[in-house]
């Protein structure tokens, strides 16, 4: 991508940004969207999340599936999964996982 | 906690926003650290997939959605149509629509260069807290403005000075160190208390699969078509356990 092309991504998705968090600033009543729509909508965080993440645990380089103990991203996220669930933090959650990576990594 | 409820305080207007200012900033600073960190995350993350500097401070400056940036860096690095990287912020951002509905009524009658501002400035965090100080929610009432404030200012500039130093620093931390599995860890921390019944698990669990499925269609588009399935299923697993007499709602 050329520096310009970058810099119109950099603006359409600053015009992303303004358009969701601004909307129902400037649309009046949020009521009007249909039920069935604002109910799934609930969910978009976490469904939009859990796609974005993943593909990176379970898939390797060459975008396989790869679940088995010699996956560390997979085994690490699992470490930081239980480490959120015991603490709910977020900062010692990357932490965590980082370390296990790293550890892993660096081991075997 | 509510030891000020809005309307009944006898302080001065210009008094009682700064307390309600300096009340969401003791309320708020615990998440400091986290979110200084998911900026720096996202700093790495930026310089790493080839932005230069400029365009990295660019778009953390402008842009100022951590999920939405992280997602579009591969298709900018895989040179991915533009309307696709425009498309895939706004799906990303899909949950400041809802923020965006719980905030607006509360603001609705301030002028509107305040309401882009504000709007503007709906982070996650705003909704971890603003909500449940002021849970009911049409119109103005004191202090609204000062506590709102004292969530989103320190948070933006946690944000921007973690996403600063990620950016400045990257070019000194190696790729093996797998810097930007980071960003996946810190998504994680987001992602795991959205589960909050099994109606969101089913829909964190199809969209996974989706994604995973779907990782070899062109210019990512297996995200957005995992999260849309995602919504979807777990819309349909919400009015499944509710008509069984067992659901919880989000």
């Amino acid at each position: 991508m050329s520096d310009l092309e970058i810099w119109v991504a950099i603006g359409l998705m600053t015009l992303a940004t303004i358009l969701t968090r601004c909307s129902f600033f400037f649309l009046g009543s949020a009521e009007r969207l249909p039920e069935p729509v604002k109910h799934a909508l609930r969910f978009a965080p976490a469904a939009a999340l859990a796609a974005i993440i993943a593909p990176d645990l379970l898939l390797d380089a060459d975008k396989a599936v790869h679940i088995d103990f010699s996956n560390y991203r997979l085994l690490a996220a699992v470490a930081a999964t239980l480490f959120f669930l015991w603490r709910g933090q977020l900062l010692g959650t990357i932490i965590v996982g980082m370390a296990a990576f790293t550890v892993l990594r660096l081991v075997f | 906690m509510k030891q000020q409820q809005p309307g009944t305080s006898s302080l001065s207007g210009e008094d009682a926003e700064r307390l309600a200012f300096r009340e969401a900033v003791r309320t708020a600073a615990p998440t400091w650290p986290g979110i200084f960190a998911w900026g720096m995350v996202v700093g790495l993350a930026m310089t790493k997939s080839g932005l230069t500097v400029w365009q990295a401070l660019g778009m953390t400056l402008l842009v100022y959605a951590g999920s939405a940036q992280l997602a579009v860096l591969p298709l900018i690095a895989a040179g991915a149509q533009l309307w696709l990287i425009f498309f895939t912020a706004l799906v990303v951002n899909l949950r400041f629509l809802i923020f965006s509905a719980v905030f607006a009524p509360h603001f609705m009658h301030l002028e509107r260069k305040r309401k882009l501002l504000y709007g503007y400035l709906c982070a996650d965090l705003a909704m971890a807290f603003f909500p449940r100080r002021f849970p009911e929610s049409a119109g103005p009432a004191t202090g609204k403005a000062g506590y709102f404030t004292g969530i989103v200012y320190p948070n933006w500039m946690a944000w921007q000075s973690g996403s600063v130093v990620g950016i400045v620093l990257a070019t000194r931390i190696p790729d093996s160190w797998g810097m930007a599995f980071a960003g996946s860890l810190a998504m994680l921390g987001v992602l795991i208390p959205l589960i909050v019944n099994s109606a969101a698990l089913t829909g964190v669990v199809v969209a996974s699969l989706a994604a995973v499925l779907g990782a070899d269609l062109p210019y990512r588009l297996g995200l957005v078509l995992a999260t849309v399935l995602g919504m979807v299923a777990a819309m349909l697993a919400d009015r499944l356990s509710l008509r069984l007499g067992r659901g919880g709602r989000v």
